[in-house]
């Protein structure tokens, strides 16, 4: 790849230019299967961005390169192909009806795609400016470990905190079912289960005071939602998704055949969700001795569609938790909630 | 150089052991006056990160609430850090507010338990070597009324705890939080039907709304600040005291003077219409603390802590205490309704009647602001300063619902602007009332008794009490910081 040219900068009116020297940069990031949410501004006011983690190669021409320059599209030159990535990515694809491929799978660095790492850094480029001043802090969202993904998890984590580093911020990562509570939970102290339902995982974390006591995820999300209808119904998973997050609703029977799919596989994942929740919590000894009821707030792309909520309701309270559920709740803006968070965590480490 | 950074702090990453369900409580409770979560996840951070200092040794300690105590002290201490950075004006909301008298109120509580602690032992061992120590039983609770009281200071009246709250401010002013009134709030009156809690809390909040246990909603999206609060206190003998007072002592209840739609669903989008620019209204010239909408809604338009442009020229006295600036002492309450001025011989004026609705909600408010500022019911009515009038603006000038709403009928109060400042009526507010209430008769009738006694006419007590009201009108305006005032309305009572 050394004849590899990113136009990604110049693409976004170059986010690390027209900084003022003297203002401070504390950023919240989240780095999801799906999408990539920045959080900049104070405790107050917050303003978020986002790119879709995602891209997809064209073959290379002198008119297809010229073409994506005027229109300042996102790309970098990889030998014979121009990989186009971020939000511009999912447009291309439904041009050519193909699927947007992915830097990352399951929460974390993808392994099975070769241009990975370099996909990621254009895309975070483009959110993230250079920092202000040395040494400001950034928190990231990382997904739970499991066990069987811990290597790759840090191969992960470190490829950020790097990439991070090198823009001159401080990293910090923070667990994405905490950084939900972080951002919806302040009310309550901190005090409850914040889920985050992205793309590739489902992460949780039950916080007492804002520290995590037990945190655990799943690897499953909107991506299998998409990519099971999608061969049940034998249609590009990226029309799927497309419909998914148009107008979804969880608590009308359909007729619809990709609808009536969407139901079946939100309802699967939202069921095995539960039975891990459950399962994680009858185990553990490290539940918080509180006789309060602890509040649930749901986050993420994937818990937007109406209705998902009260099926996650209704299939909670079909188990007997070992503690009183409290209110269960639909994030503020489910979308940007984890970048939220973390910009909590970046401005309380100053 | 090292590819892995195990520098970098990895607290919101994986599990860790959080703190025992004793400390986590205090936590919580003190956590709970924060309003700003970043200032919040410091103090909780920093105070958690620290538990391991001190929480084998508390957790040894056999009594509960020396435990309680203690950690409640330790939580206190995790404040300073976490406020270390943070902008002035969260500092001022935390400290100023609530948490550095909490901390004063704690700090307080954990020396009587340390004293109590020492001494009681020595106590104990003296009374049993004490030869005749069963006639001297006072003695223990002499030492440990002098132990509570040291660290005290030295104010003319001691508030009870909640009216510590609002104690801490720059040393530079001399200033006290509460006027030395009677300390605690009437007790609640009890709803003829259901259960009602025997205090008014916070029981839930979301981003622009509080919920407390009496079933009060307060919409907070258009609350602004004012000035702060900041007022002294005239004495009838001696003038103005030295002392500048920044607590509200008492509630004027307003009507809003705004266009009224009949309450029926065909002016359903005019009522909020009306609502919603009234709202802005209010907001814009800062008129009132708290505004109720007439389906009820209140909606907290000022803060409390700061003063909003609603009494205008009003007086007010509890015993010697005599109150000229009600914006600053005083939280105004408006109803959206008007004034309807007296049509004739039959009718008297009043206010056009509020919606049951207004009423609920005006009651569950009033049952709160008495509760947390300890508010004892009084009278009051507005003056018109330059004419020696009292009923500048008429709106509940007769016709509050006090009884609703569980309180004495201030209309049968003397107002205090007639028996301590000889100002007297008109026929233009006789008209537009109808008839005296019984506590201006009254008042009227003790001024012409105390005129009797001194030998004076009654007009020569009226000059000569105008003439102490307009000294220390011209002494407030040369020397407190009075904002500017809005057009007012109108004064009732309470």
């Amino acid at each position: 790849m050394d004849d590899r040219h990113d136009f990604g900068n110049q693409a976004a009116g170059d986010v690390s230019s027209g900084q003022d020297a003297s203002a401070t940069t504390r950023i919240g990031l989240d780095v999801g299967t799906s999408k990539i949410v920045t959080a900049q501004g104070d405790s107050r006011a917050s303003q978020a961005a986002a790119q879709l983690n995602a891209f997809i190669g064209v073959a290379h021409s002198a008119l297809a390169e010229a073409t994506l320059q005027q229109n300042r599209v996102p790309y970098f030159r990889d030998g014979e192909e121009l990989v186009v990535y971020g939000s511009a990515a999912e447009r291309f694809a439904h041009m050519f009806n193909a699927e947007c491929r992915r830097p990352m799978a399951r929460g974390i660095l993808n392994s099975q795609e070769p241009a990975a790492t370099h996909v990621l850094e254009s895309i975070l480029a483009m959110l993230v400016p250079q920092a202000a001043r040395k040494g400001e802090t950034l928190a990231f969202s990382v997904p739970a470990a499991g066990p069987e993904m811990e290597a790759e998890l840090t191969y992960h984590e470190e490829t950020l905190k790097h990439y991070c580093a090198g823009r001159g911020y401080t990293p910090i990562a923070v667990n994405e079912g905490l950084a939900v509570v972080l951002a919806e939970l302040a009310n309550e102290s901190f005090t409850g289960i914040g889920i985050s339902c992205g793309g590739g995982m489902c992460n949780v974390a039950l916080s007492y005071l804002s520290i995590p006591s037990l945190t655990f995820g799943i690897t499953k999300g909107g991506d299998f939602i998409d990519a099971s209808v999608g061969q049940v119904v034998h249609e590009p998973s990226t029309r799927i998704k497309a419909i998914k997050e148009d107008d979804l609703d969880l608590t009308r029977p359909s007729e619809d055949k990709i609808i009536k799919a969407l139901q079946i596989y939100y309802d699967k994942l939202i069921q095995s969700l539960v039975d891990e929740l459950y399962r994680t919590v009858t185990r553990t000894h490290k539940l918080p001795r509180t006789d309060k009821p602890l509040p649930i707030v749901l986050a993420g792309g994937t818990s937007k569609p109406h209705g998902f909520r009260d099926r996650f309701e209704q299939m909670l309270l079909r188990r007997q938790m070992p503690f009183e559920v409290g209110d269960i709740r639909i994030a503020e803006d489910p979308l940007t909630a984890t970048a939220r968070g973390a910009l909590v965590a970046a401005l309380a480490e100053r | 150089m090292s590819l892995v950074s195990p520098y970098w702090p990895e607290k919101y990453r994986g599990e860790r052991e959080g703190c025992g369900p004793e400390l986590g409580t205090q936590l919580l409770e003190i956590s709970d006056d924060i309003d700003d979560p970043v200032i919040k996840l410091k103090f909780l951070r920093g105070a958690i990160d620290r538990q391991s200092q001190y929480e084998r040794r508390i957790h040894r300690l056999p009594c509960p609430p020396i435990r309680r105590a203690l950690y409640r002290l330790h939580g206190l201490r995790a404040l300073a850090p976490a406020l270390a950075n943070a902008d002035p004006e969260s500092q001022e909301i935390v400290y100023h507010r609530m948490l550095a008298a909490r901390s004063k109120v704690h700090r307080l509580a954990g020396s009587i338990v340390c004293g109590s602690l020492v001494i009681m032992p020595l106590l104990l061992l003296g009374w049993s070597w004490w030869p005749d120590s069963s006639s001297e039983p006072a003695a223990p609770a002499t030492v440990l009324a002098s132990v509570a009281a040291a660290p005290r200071p030295a104010a003319p009246a001691l508030p009870p705890p909640t009216l510590m709250i609002a104690a801490a401010t720059p040393p530079a002013v001399q200033e006290v939080a509460y006027a030395p009134r009677s300390p605690v709030a009437e007790p609640l009156v009890p709803e003829s039907l259901g259960q009602t809690p025997t205090t008014v809390f916070l029981a839930d909040r979301g981003s622009d709304w509080e919920m407390y246990s009496n079933g009060l909603r307060v919409e907070t999206k258009f609350v602004v600040d004012g000035p702060r609060r900041r007022y002294r206190i005239a004495d009838r003998q001696q003038g103005f005291k030295p002392t500048f007072y920044n607590q509200p002592v008492g509630i004027l209840f307003h009507t809003s003077e705004s266009d009224l739609w009949p309450l029926e669903a065909n002016y359903g989008s005019r009522l909020r219409q009306s609502s919603t620019e009234l709202l802005k209204y209010v907001q814009r010239s800062k008129a009132y603390n708290y505004l109720i909408d007439r389906f009820g809604r209140v909606y907290r338009i000022v803060a409390d802590e700061t003063r909003a442009n609603h009494a205008g020229h009003s007086v007010w006295a509890q015993g010697d205490d005599v109150y000229l600036d009600l914006n600053a002492a005083f939280i105004g309450v408006s109803f959206e309704s008007r004034w309807q001025a007296s049509e004739g011989e039959s009718q008297e004026g009043r206010a056009l009647p509020i919606t049951n609705a207004q009423l609920v909600a005006g009651r569950n408010l009033t049952n709160y602001l008495r509760q947390r500022y300890a508010i004892a019911p009084d009278g009051l009515t507005s003056i018109s300063p330059r004419q020696f009038l009292i009923g500048y603006h008429r709106d509940w000038a007769t016709g509050f619902p006090f009884a609703a709403f569980g309180l004495p009928d201030q209309y049968a109060q003397p107002p205090a602007a007639v028996t301590v400042l000889g100002f007297g009526h008109d026929d233009d507010f006789l008209r537009a009332v109808g008839k005296l209430n019984p506590g201006l008769i009254t008042a009227e009738r003790m001024l012409t008794e105390e005129a009797r006694v001194r030998g004076i006419s009654p007009d020569a007590l009226r000059q000569e009490r105008r003439a102490v009201y307009q000294k220390w009108r011209a002494q407030q305006r040369g020397k407190s910081s009075v904002a500017s005032e809005a057009p007012i309305r109108q004064v009732a009572v309470k």
